[in-house]
């Protein structure tokens, strides 16, 4: 099939924040993704890479879109090597699936979204994690190897399908947290990791943020190792503290034995079925109501001055239904209200020395005219944008949507 | 180098921080790779990274290329000097900038060593956890050009997945801050390409570095076993019953013996010898070092042997990081390989490796990380009998031929550096290479950042593959081979 015959007309279901693409593409193989992206880089498409379409918002609004490319015809399970705990799957396949396949072997990949639609390449591209990522840290620490198509037709290969490997520049980590500017993902490989035996979780609430913020403290200073460790506010009234242990069935019940002990506030158990839809509820909370969300970070001794400071935001006209952070110091937030109440809220955020990194993910178009979705630019970032020219000297790829 | 040339860096980093003499210059030859050396003609001894900077910017200027050092422990050869090129040391960037125990982070400076910043928490009750067994000497900036890993990355990881952010000069003198203390910094994770790229795309002036806290239990087992596919069966089984021990390594024979004549571990008679660790929850590993002690006798320990206290640990650790040093008990010179097999692979391409040394008459002895497939072939010769120097080296590039084969990489954790620049397109294609070639190009358009080291390019000048002569600073007892 010739790159023309692949093309189709885009649609209102296939509009990117908004805006329909001219023309949408679905490759069925490397080589079709990799001829797509020559061509559209000799016409100077404006170009949107995508999977399951579930982060497609997140960036500045685009001005236009020539072609928008999915991943949906590659989302094949290249190799589990169950042996060696470590898989190669294209870039298309949702992470569900791909864990569910991998639970056939009692394995998993240490990763979780809020998101079911998901795929593998979206969630290398933004580097998205959930929970899971107190213990086991974001994709780019499992991602072992990678398959890239450039944008000059090429499908090159960085790292490899083995866990210990230093050979040669690590591209994988490159395009972790891209989203989308320098190449297309065509498949990636992971470092796997055990189902743990056994699993538990243990909820505890608080009347404030405060007294929460003191057993986060206890906790992270003891010998108690959770898979997840996560605090929620909902609408600032109730605190929660969502705890995970999973290891040997008696491990984890002296562990949560013990959690229990440093807790100011007796923890109810959850277990099992209702374990997992708990979390499952959990991670989606930030996203399951209207609002804009926006994602920042700190320091774990800033947890107090965090509370604080989401407490003053009401001041500009907003709310605040829903906070999630892990205690690594990452979160999400949920702001609802008039878009420049947000847009205010965001400023603050920013000015705070408190936090950083404050990036809004979801929000309408007026508001992301009203704040740089993005934020101030890092020294990292000055350095990418040079990497940027070479991978895509024509600036198709996500071209002034993403962070570079 | 031009006298010119020379005067500049004395006049912007003052002229007891430049050295030109020979006698001076001779320690700065070679790394922990001696069979590279090239005696450079400046080394500059920086006090910060505005000096750095300084230098940098000269060469930037001056087209003069530059490599960036720390302590000298590289196994290969990334910090052997370019002709015409100055040498950054980086020795004298050697200070603990902070220590914030509650938000479990150090700041330093690359001249500190590995095992310096684990001195400065342990009272707290933490760590740092990648540990390369140079980490007595070796300097977190080398760790950091090198990804460096040790026994213990197959639970923790390496040091890229340690390391929050670093300040760099970039080959163009910009000081740059790559990363965030704090999480989820927006856009392309250029502290990860940096991590690792071997000190070819920038010189590091700073690093914020993770600390863990000290698991609360350590366990570790040593197992004998009849048989490599023994013990790679225990192996198989314990990673299947769901656990991921701390540190899985094997010796074979030869270098079994071979520790045993340099600091008497007092190991069982064995063809293969298993250590197993498990770290973490007192419970957890109690729990767990069960299933790992039955899993061996089941799969056909003739012996296993417990660490009772601490002491009982070192003992069994001591032989198992001596072995590379020890080599030089059962033989006067050997060449040690670094490379990976996907972990099931092992026993055939250990296979392979013994039907090599019958074929060639030469021993091998071999020590390797099991649980993440990393081999260590440690390959016996004698460089005063003509023809076996390149015998050695020889093999060992054949060795990292079946390794690619089996789905592997030709380095876990020493690094490309100038050794084996020409194995790269054994395992990248040339599309893979020219892509890698150009994000370097990008960043350092001059090429002036360690020239000829990670991406093939011919040859060095100077560059005479030789012998294994041992290191000042093994000769020391400083430091060992891992």
């Amino acid at each position: 099939m010739s790159v023309s015959e692949a093309l189709r007309q885009g649609t209102s279901e296939d509009a990117v924040d908004g805006v329909v693409p001219s023309q949408v593409a679905l490759p069925e193989s490397a080589d079709g993704l990799a001829r797509l992206l020559a061509d559209a880089s000799r016409r100077g498409q404006h170009t949107v890479l995508g999977g399951g379409g579930s982060k497609l918002g997140w960036g500045r609004p685009p001005a236009r879109i020539d072609l928008a490319i999915g991943t949906s015809g590659l989302d094949r399970l290249i190799a589990h090597r169950h042996a060696d705990l470590t898989v190669t799957v294209q870039a298309g396949m949702t992470l569900v699936s791909l864990n569910r396949q991998l639970a056939e072997h009692r394995q998993f990949l240490p990763i979780d979204s809020a998101f079911a639609a998901a795929t593998i390449g979206g969630i290398v591209a933004t580097n998205d994690a959930g929970p899971m990522r107190h213990r086991y840290g974001t994709p780019r620490d499992s991602l072992i190897g990678v398959t890239l198509a450039m944008t000059d037709g090429r499908i090159v290969k960085a790292g490899g399908t083995v866990v210990k490997n230093v050979a040669g520049y690590d591209l994988g980590k490159l395009v972790s947290g891209s989203h989308g500017t320098l190449a297309a993902i065509v498949d990636a490989t992971f470092k796997l990791l055990p189902i743990p035996l056994a699993s538990t979780t243990l909820v505890a609430s608080y009347a404030d943020g405060k007294a929460l913020a003191r057993d986060v403290a206890a906790l992270h200073a003891s010998q108690v190792e959770l898979t997840s460790f996560d605090i929620v506010s909902l609408n600032q009234e109730r605190w929660i503290l969502l705890m995970r242990l999973a290891s040997s069935p008696a491990a984890t019940t002296a562990q949560a034995a013990e959690a229990r002990r440093l807790l100011s506030s007796a923890p109810t158990t959850v277990n099992a079925e209702e374990e997992n839809a708990l979390w499952s509820e959990h991670i989606q909370a930030p996203w399951a109501g209207e609002g804009t969300v926006v994602r920042f970070s700190w320091s774990p001794s800033s947890l107090p001055a965090v509370v604080e400071l989401l407490g003053g935001v009401s001041r500009h006209g907003c709310q605040v239904p829903v906070f999630t952070g892990r205690t690594i110091g990452a979160g999400l937030v949920r702001l609802t209200g008039e878009d420049s109440s947000i847009a205010a809220a965001i400023t603050e955020l920013r000015a705070s020395r408190a936090v950083g990194h404050v990036v809004v993910l979801r929000a309408s178009r007026r508001l992301k005219e009203l704040v740089d979705v993005w934020g101030p630019p890092t020294g990292a970032n000055e350095v990418a944008r040079v990497l940027k020219r070479t991978f895509d000297p024509a600036n198709i790829l996500n071209a002034g949507r993403g962070p570079i | 180098m031009d006298q010119r040339i020379v005067d500049l860096f004395r006049e912007a980093i003052g002229p007891d921080a430049v050295l030109t003499e020979p006698v001076q210059l001779v320690t700065y030859e070679c790394d922990a790779l001696p069979h590279l050396r090239s005696l450079p003609e400046v080394v500059v001894l920086p006090r910060s990274a505005a000096d750095v900077q300084k230098i940098v910017r000269i060469c930037d200027r001056e087209a003069v290329p530059f490599v960036a050092r720390g302590h000298g422990t590289g196994l290969s050869g990334g910090a052997l000097p370019v002709p015409g090129g100055v040498i950054i040391s980086l020795a004298r960037l050697n200070r603990v900038l902070d220590v914030d125990i509650p938000n479990r982070r150090v700041t330093v400076e690359p001249g500190v060593t590995n095992l310096e910043i684990t001195r400065q928490v342990a009272p707290f009750g933490y760590y740092y956890a990648p540990d390369p067994s140079s980490q007595q000497v070796c300097s977190l900036g080398g760790n950091i050009a090198e990804n460096s890993g040790g026994a213990h990355c197959l639970k923790y990881g390496f040091t890229v997945h340690h390391i929050l952010a670093v300040e760099a000069v970039l080959p163009n003198g910009d000081l740059v801050q790559i990363g965030s203390p704090l999480a989820d910094a927006p856009g392309p994770d250029v502290l990860g390409l940096l991590v690792g790229s071997e000190g070819t795309l920038a010189v590091v002036t700073k690093a914020v570095v993770r600390i863990l806290r000290k698991p609360e239990s350590v366990q570790t087992l040593l197992a004998a076993f009849d048989s490599i596919s023994a013990a790679g069966a225990a192996v198989s089984e314990i990673i299947a019953a769901g656990i991921v021990p701390a540190a899985v390594e094997m010796m074979d024979q030869v270098a079994i013996e071979a520790a045993e004549a340099a600091v008497h571990p007092n190991f069982p008679p064995a063809d293969t010898i298993l250590i197993v660790e498990l770290d973490g929850p007192s419970p957890e590993v109690a729990e767990l070092f069960g299933i790992v002690e039955a899993t061996c006798r089941q799969t056909g320990a003739t012996r296993v042997e417990i660490a009772r206290d601490e002491a009982q640990r070192q003992r069994i650790w001591k032989g198992r990081k001596a072995a590379f040093a020890a080599m030089g008990r059962i033989s006067p010179n050997y060449y040690v390989q670094d490379g990976v097999v996907p972990r099931t692979k092992l026993p055939d391409v250990l296979g392979r490796i013994r039907q090599l040394a019958e074929r060639e008459s030469i021993r091998i002895g071999n020590v390797f990380h099991a649980g993440d497939g990393n081999l260590h072939p440690l390959i016996c010769y004698d460089e005063r009998i003509a023809g076996q120097s390149a015998l050695a080296e020889r093999v060992a590039g054949e060795i990292l031929i079946y390794c690619v084969e089996a789905g592997g990489s030709i380095t876990g954790e020493h690094g490309v550096g100038a050794d084996k620049t020409e194995f790269m397109p054994k395992m990248f294609s040339a599309d893979s290479l020219d892509v890698m070639q150009s994000v370097r190009d990008a960043i350092d358009p001059k090429r002036l950042c360690n020239p000829g080291k990670v991406l093939p390019t011919p040859r060095l000048c100077g560059e005479v593959p030789g012998p294994y002569r041992e290191h000042p600073v093994e000769r020391a007892g400083l430091a060992e081979r891992f």
